[in-house]
């Protein structure tokens, strides 16, 4: 034991301990350096537990429990007949979750290597929402297919943070039918956000845009679930803690008939027409159709429409975004001598048997106005002037009548203001009057004018909406109805919470008898020997209509050009306006084609079609009937 | 040298071990919720602390029964046998999280840098209680004990297990003052240890320690990095609120929030769930069990028994003091345990020798050298 310097226990007893007592008392000191650490550990205990202790009480909730909003499916879309028109399907997204991952460098590089991505976008993504919270789910991919779902579902432990989202998406059965009236849905904006409840929206939520999905946005949208679930740190979810089911949104049952509109769609595109097709119920206002052509490319937007896709629709030269129903705004043309003839038999200053003489123009003031037909009609009476629309007899009605009293007329079918109809941007169109003139214009209305008017060239505009409703008010007797475009609305339940009914906005007073008149002389444009709209007849059923030719331009240096020589933009548009059966009218239809020349040949064959697919049933039975009939009469003999 | 006197059973300090049996039941209890749910797999490390715990209850049983005075004699030999251990770790020792600090001895695995915090006590102890100096230590006598910390300090630091090694130099500045040393020695001190300091920060400390020391000042700026572990460490004893939220009912470290939790943040699981009165009783029976161990260093026979058991107290009261002020959030993570509550065979171990040997100075107090001679 000699290492430690003694040779044994008993030579270190021996030791000195004189100063134990002066050691001891340092010992003391000691005991008020535990106490002083003591008291900072009490304190910071204090501190941390009781003054702060609801602050990490909170803090240790936000950290375990997950809230995450469930989408709610969105009202389906249906049409007059109960077909689906649009509905919705799961889909699945690809989200990161930044605040689970740990190192979001390293699981976006194994993200884009497993699944064979560009890293570049998915960087994109992240710095697109750097600014939002840890916490908010950032989308990397949309709509993923079965493969790559998949593959994230099985490996999901090797993605903390990242996580599969179902969201409903729309399915638009019928393509792109009627998609200016059923609108398109979007990525809510920072406007669109800020003006709306933020307890029933947050960013990335989808948003109608346009149309009924924008307008009925509240009848649509539903109600949104939520699930709060206890997560551990690694972002793994332990136990669901509270579901609440999402609800979905209201029904929408339309008036719109997707048969018929398909029928008027295909027809207009095939012929590559730019234009717009309205049909209507005329007792009732139903819409049964309201297309407008070129349609919009609705699956485009889906997702978020690329730049490239949006500025192909801008610079289409057919402007696809305007639903040119309501939104754009014609010369009537011809169409409206009805309007003309009604304010000419109401003032008195004609009647059935009124006779004009037509040389092929008018002499007014200094200037000559031709007919359409520069070798003249001849003597014409209203009903030859309606059938061959004869522009030289409409002349003389509206010199007659005046400019005041043809607008006046016109208000009443429904020309010059807004139909109310429930669609965006509608326009008003324009029905001109000397006070209109002098305060637009500042100047003085000139007579001349009012012949142009009165063949429904010059200022007037309108909507092809408001030239069906202006049939429809003839074929109903003068009763102007709101055009409506929802049937019903139902809540999932099956509760109906409105339901279509008709609305009557104002009626024709004074002689009825009078529309009588025109109606006969629409009738003979269609079933007469020389009507300008012979082509449009249908076998069993009577169709009472008019033709129109609206002026684009009036330029001399295109006078003399053949008409597929005209520059298609200085074309002019072509009408057609009818009603069927012309004996008790149950729909209108009208026909604008844009550029289209003819109203008979071109805008015709659309609405003759669009008749033959609503009468398609009574007339396969009727043939049946008439079939049947022969056979009986073939064996009596 | 086997002394049993009928004596020692009567002054045996029944007190101090019901102290420290209440810090151990409590301390396991502790952990069997910071280690739940039990993995399926392997023995579960609250049942592993507790055989450790009977394995060393027995150990100190064992060194009772010999005078504290024989580590005179032995403390060389020890010292060399743990400087042979710490050499043989970074040859061959098992690496865990970058570092070297474990030999495999088969049933567990030890860590000799704990052995290394108690073996430097019993030699400081030794030689100081050796060395008297009424008036203080000169700079020439501080040398040697110097030179015994240094090894062992440079060592461990190698591992590299800065915490602990920080612990031998906490426990050599401690000892040494409690000593007392002449005032040039105090200003020499300083200065080389500043000096030290400044090196060390540039040269020694690797990238993530000094991270650790910067995150210390703000862990809120940059919650998922480096200051993840002291706040959710902060979370988690701050939501047990006043009177926690129950046994088994912490979600902070059931759902992993807390790193560490059944070792270096073992506290932070007693703090959720049990609350500020919970964490008051219980820190107030742990220094309750260091006042009584100053108290046992009070009524120590000779100097060496003072020494001794001053510098078990300081060693258990550092580690507790450096744990605890970084589970709440006042010292960076450093790596040094809870004495008793962390989850560690080796400091477990440790920790139940150095009370051992408290109870062994305790048990002897009355026994002078005349009765040595006495009963020879």
């Amino acid at each position: 034991m000699k290492w430690s310097g003694y040779k044994n226990l008993e030579e270190l007893s021996e030791h000195d301990d004189a100063d134990l007592d002066l050691l001891k008392r340092r010992i003391t000191f000691a005991g008020l350096v535990i106490i002083f650490f003591m008291a900072i550990i009490f304190g910071r205990l204090w501190f941390l537990q009781i003054h702060m202790g609801e602050e990490y009480r909170c803090r240790a909730d936000n950290n375990r429990v997950r809230m995450r909003a469930i989408a709610a499916p969105r009202g389906n879309i249906l049409d007059a007949k109960g077909r689906e028109m649009v509905t919705n399907r799961p889909s699945f997204n690809v989200v990161l979750v930044r605040e689970d991952s740990n190192d979001v460098d390293k699981l976006l590089k194994k993200l884009a290597s497993s699944l064979d991505l560009d890293i570049s976008v998915l960087w994109e993504k992240i710095r697109e929402a750097s600014s939002k919270p840890r916490h908010i789910p950032i989308r990397l991919l949309e709509d993923v297919d079965w493969a790559t779902l998949a593959y994230v579902e099985n490996h999901n432990q090797e993605f903390p943070g990242i996580r599969i989202e179902t969201v409903p998406a729309r399915v638009y059965h019928y393509g792109n039918l009627a998609a200016h009236v059923i609108g398109y849905l979007g990525e809510i904006s920072k406007k669109e956000l800020a003006a709306r409840n933020s307890d029933i929206y947050t960013g990335g939520d989808l948003i109608g845009k346009m149309g009924l999905e924008r307008l009925h946005e509240e009848d649509l949208r539903g109600e949104k679930g939520s699930s709060s679930s206890e997560v551990n740190a690694r972002g793994f979810e332990q136990q669901l803690l509270k579901n609440i089911e999402p609800l979905p949104g209201n029904d929408i049952q339309l008036t719109i008939d997707a048969e018929l509109q398909k029928v008027a769609e295909d027809l207009m595109d095939s012929e590559d027409k730019a234009g717009a097709v309205v049909a209507m119920e005329v007792k009732t206002g139903r819409m049964l159709v309201l297309a407008s052509n070129p349609v919009l490319p609705l699956d485009q937007f889906l997702g978020g429409i690329s730049h490239k896709n949006w500025n192909a629709i801008l610079e289409n030269p057919k402007h696809p975004l305007i639903n040119k129903v309501v939104q754009a705004m014609y010369p009537p043309g011809s169409t409206y001598k009805m309007i003309t003839a009604m304010a000419g038999l109401t003032a008195g200053v004609i009647n059935a048997d009124t006779v004009f003489y037509c040389p092929g123009h008018l002499k007014f003031g200094k200037r000559r106005y031709h007919c359409w037909k520069r070798s003249g009609h001849g003597a014409v009476n209203l009903k030859r002037a309606i059938s061959e629309s004869c522009d030289v007899y409409f002349y003389q009605v509206g010199l007659r009548v005046g400019v005041d009293k043809l607008a006046e007329m016109a208000n009443k079918f429904g020309l010059g203001h807004k139909s109310g109809i429930e669609l965006e941007h509608e326009k008003s169109g324009l029905t001109p009057t000397k006070a209109w003139k002098k305060k637009r214009r500042g100047q003085k209305w000139q007579e001349g004018e009012t012949l142009s008017v009165a063949i429904g060239q010059g200022f007037n505009l309108v909507t092809p909406l408001q030239i069906c409703l202006m049939t429809a008010t003839i074929a109903n007797g003068g009763k102007q109805l709101l055009p409506q475009v929802i049937e019903k609305v139902t809540d999932p339940a099956g509760k109906v919470l409105k339901q279509f009914k008709p609305v009557v906005v104002s009626e024709l007073k004074g002689d009825k008898a009078l529309l009588q008149q025109i109606r006969e002389g629409m009738e003979e444009v269609v079933q007469g020997q020389r009507g300008t709209a012979r082509q449009v007849r249908i076998d069993g059923v009577t169709i009472a209509g008019k033709t129109g030719t609206a002026q684009v331009v009036r330029l001399k240096q295109y006078k003399h050009l053949k008409e597929e020589d005209i520059p298609y933009k200085y074309r002019d548009h072509a009408w057609f306006t009818c009603y069927a059966p012309a004996d008790d009218p149950e729909i209108a239809v009208t026909v604008l084609v844009e550029h289209g020349l003819h109203g008979g040949s071109v805008a015709g064959p659309v609405a003759r079609a669009l008749l033959e697919s609503y009468f398609a049933e009574r007339l396969q039975k009727a043939a049946a009937v008439e079939e049947a009939k022969a056979e009986a009469a073939g064996q009596e003999r | 040298m086997l002394r049993i006197d009928r004596r020692f059973f009567h002054s045996f300090d029944w007190i101090f071990l019901v102290l420290v049996l209440c810090v151990s039941s409590m301390a396991l209890m502790n952990l069997y919720s910071a280690s739940y749910p039990p993995s399926p797999w392997g023995i579960p490390p609250f049942l592993k602390q507790c055989y450790l715990f009977l394995f060393g209850m027995l150990a100190v049983l064992f060194i009772l029964f010999f005078d504290y005075k024989i580590l005179h004699f032995w403390n060389y030999p020890l010292y060399i046998f743990i400087i042979l251990l710490l050499v043989l770790v970074l040859l061959i020792g098992n690496s865990a999280g970058g570092a070297q600090r474990w030999v495999n001895l088969g049933l567990f695995k030890l860590q000799p840098s704990e052995l290394a915090k108690l073996m430097l006590v019993v030699t400081l102890a030794s030689y100081y209680s050796r060395k008297e100096q009424s008036d203080g230590y000169e700079i020439k006598a501080m040398i040697t004990p110097v030179l015994l910390t240094l090894v062992p300090f440079l060592l461990i630091l190698k591992q590299p297990d800065l915490g602990t090694a920080l612990m031998l130099g906490i426990i050599f500045v401690s000892m040494t003052i409690f000593a007392k040393v002449r005032w040039q020695t105090y200003g020499l001190g300083i200065i080389l240890g500043s000096s030290m300091g400044v090196f060390a920060w540039f040269y020694l400390l690797r990238d993530y320690q000094k991270r650790r020391i910067e995150t210390l000042l703000n862990p809120d700026k940059d919650p998922m990095g480096q200051g993840y572990q002291i706040l959710q460490s902060k979370i988690a004893v701050g939501s047990g609120g006043v009177s926690g939220k129950g046994y088994l009912e912490g979600t902070q470290g059931h759902l992993h929030f807390l790193p560490e939790r059944h070792t270096d943040f073992a506290f932070a699981v007693w703090g959720e769930e049990r609350g500020f009165v919970g964490s008051v009783f219980f820190l107030g029976v742990y220094f309750l069990m260091l006042f009584w161990g100053l108290y046992v260093a009070m009524t120590a026979r000779d100097r060496f028994g003072v020494f001794l058991s001053f510098g078990v107290v300081m060693l258990i009261f550092w580690q507790a003091v450096i744990n605890l002020l970084m589970i709440l959030g006042f010292l960076p993570v450093v790596g040094i345990p809870l004495p008793l509550v962390s989850y560690g065979g080796s400091s477990l171990l440790t920790t139940l020798l150095s009370l051992g040997i408290l109870m062994n100075v305790r048990m002897r107090r009355f026994q002078t050298g005349q009765n040595i001679e006495k009963m020879k």
